[in-house]
């Protein structure tokens, strides 16, 4: 592939948007500018996936160029048998575990144990069935999820954040991380069920159990 | 997972990519009836489900990672652009050495046909065989002498004498 200006318009960009199928045939034949169309469309859900795997917010950015630029030097390669899309989030993945071999790190590990209020905030969160409307809320929940997925193996904690909270289907969690549909499907059901039961186990530990619905039947650690 | 109560909260292994679909309001018809009867006998498959949906509601309250900045794609494809010039760049090296053997080669190539040109050329009146000097009766006649000449001495003169003598008889 050749490089293009970087100024050069491309041709059409103010229609229809194009496929991604469109976009990645521009690109092999030479129109550099196509695949910012590609970056734009795809970093959003890049970046949550790197984010979900990686935990570390000052690596997330920087992986997910690095992403796409693989993306752009393997482009040639890619036979569009898979969508665009498919093949991104796997080169993600992929990335995102040869950065951590590399760096030899782990994915980050929360060792702090929760604070009264975050317990109490747990508590809130399970009793209630309207989830909080404000971002701010929204965001420490994330925090304090986070803190609690550790109770999981990484895969069934990446598993839960991406469909859950990331909003990946699970026919692209199957593809991204080469797992049968039904085997995600039954890892899913399982981690939901272990991130609730770690929740109560946070919450009894808080000595705040008092606070915990009574529809649930009391549990031994 | 045995509950203080003594329930068990593990779901079928039969039913639980089922009860993961029922869950999300995916199944429809016949499975959806089947697994409604399973769950009206269960208490392990009710209570797994019930965790489960506390489980969704606990992730769902969750906000999903602030996105990139706005100048992500663009210094994405400024890293794009440096690299596609590096590499054009690096092929360019790749291909240098034996683009200048070729050029060497072609150099050569041309002088020395120049040389052999210009050799032949120069020779070439020089290599023609003279004619007049290869004629038979100057190969097959060496001691007679040239009959156009007159006999300079006595001896000529005596060997001219003889050779006619020869002729006669």
């Amino acid at each position: 592939m050749a490089a293009s200006a970087p100024a050069m318009a491309l041709p059409g960009s103010q229609a229809e948007p194009r496929p991604d199928a469109e976009l990645v045939r521009l690109c092999q034949n030479g129109t550099v500018a196509a695949f910012e169309d590609l970056v734009r469309r795809h970093q959003q859900r890049v970046f949550a996936l790197v984010a979900g795997i990686l935990r570390r917010p000052q690596d997330v950015e920087d992986v997910a160029q690095q992403v796409f630029l693989k993306a752009y030097l393997g482009l040639g390669r890619f036979d569009q048998r898979a969508a665009f899309s498919t093949w991104l989030y796997k080169i993600a993945v992929n990335e995102c575990w040869d950065y951590l071999r590399k760096k030899k790190v782990r994915p980050l590990v929360y060792e702090a144990d929760l604070s009264e209020e975050q317990v109490s905030q747990l508590d809130g969160i399970m009793s209630s069935e309207r989830p909080p409307q404000n971002p701010r809320d929204r965001a420490e929940i994330r925090q304090l999820l986070e803190k609690v997925l550790d109770a999981l193996p990484e895969q069934d904690r990446q598993l839960l954040l991406l469909k859950e909270v990331e909003g990946f289907t699970v026919q692209e969690l199957a593809d991204m991380l080469r797992l049968n549909v039904n085997t995600v499907k039954v890892r899913l059901f399982r981690a939901r069920g272990r991130i609730v039961q770690a929740s109560r186990r946070r919450i009894r530990a808080s000595g705040s159990s008092d606070a915990r619905p009574a529809s649930r039947p009391e549990r031994k650690d | 997972m045995q509950t203080d109560a003594g329930l068990n909260t593990q779901a079928c292994p039969k039913y639980e990519v089922l009860l993961e679909d029922y869950l999300h309001g995916e199944l429809e018809g016949a499975d959806a009836r089947n697994v409604a009867a399973h769950l009206a006998g269960c208490a392990g498959c009710r209570l797994a489900l019930a965790d489960a949906a506390a489980g969704t509601r606990l992730l769902g309250a969750a906000s999903p990672v602030p996105g990139p900045g706005a100048a992500f794609s663009r210094t994405a494809m400024a890293r794009i652009y440096a690299a596609e010039q590096e590499r054009t760049a690096e092929r360019a090296v790749f291909w240098q050495p034996f683009v200048s053997f070729g050029w060497r080669l072609a150099a050569a190539a041309a002088l020395a046909l120049l040389v052999l040109v210009t050799y032949g050329a120069s020779s070439g009146r020089r290599l023609q065989p003279n004619v007049l000097a290869l004629r038979p009766t100057a190969v097959n006649d060496l001691f007679s002498p040239d009959p156009a000449r007159s006999p300079a001495t006595s001896d000529e003169v005596l060997m001219m004498l003889a050779e006619n003598d020869h002729g006669h008889q």
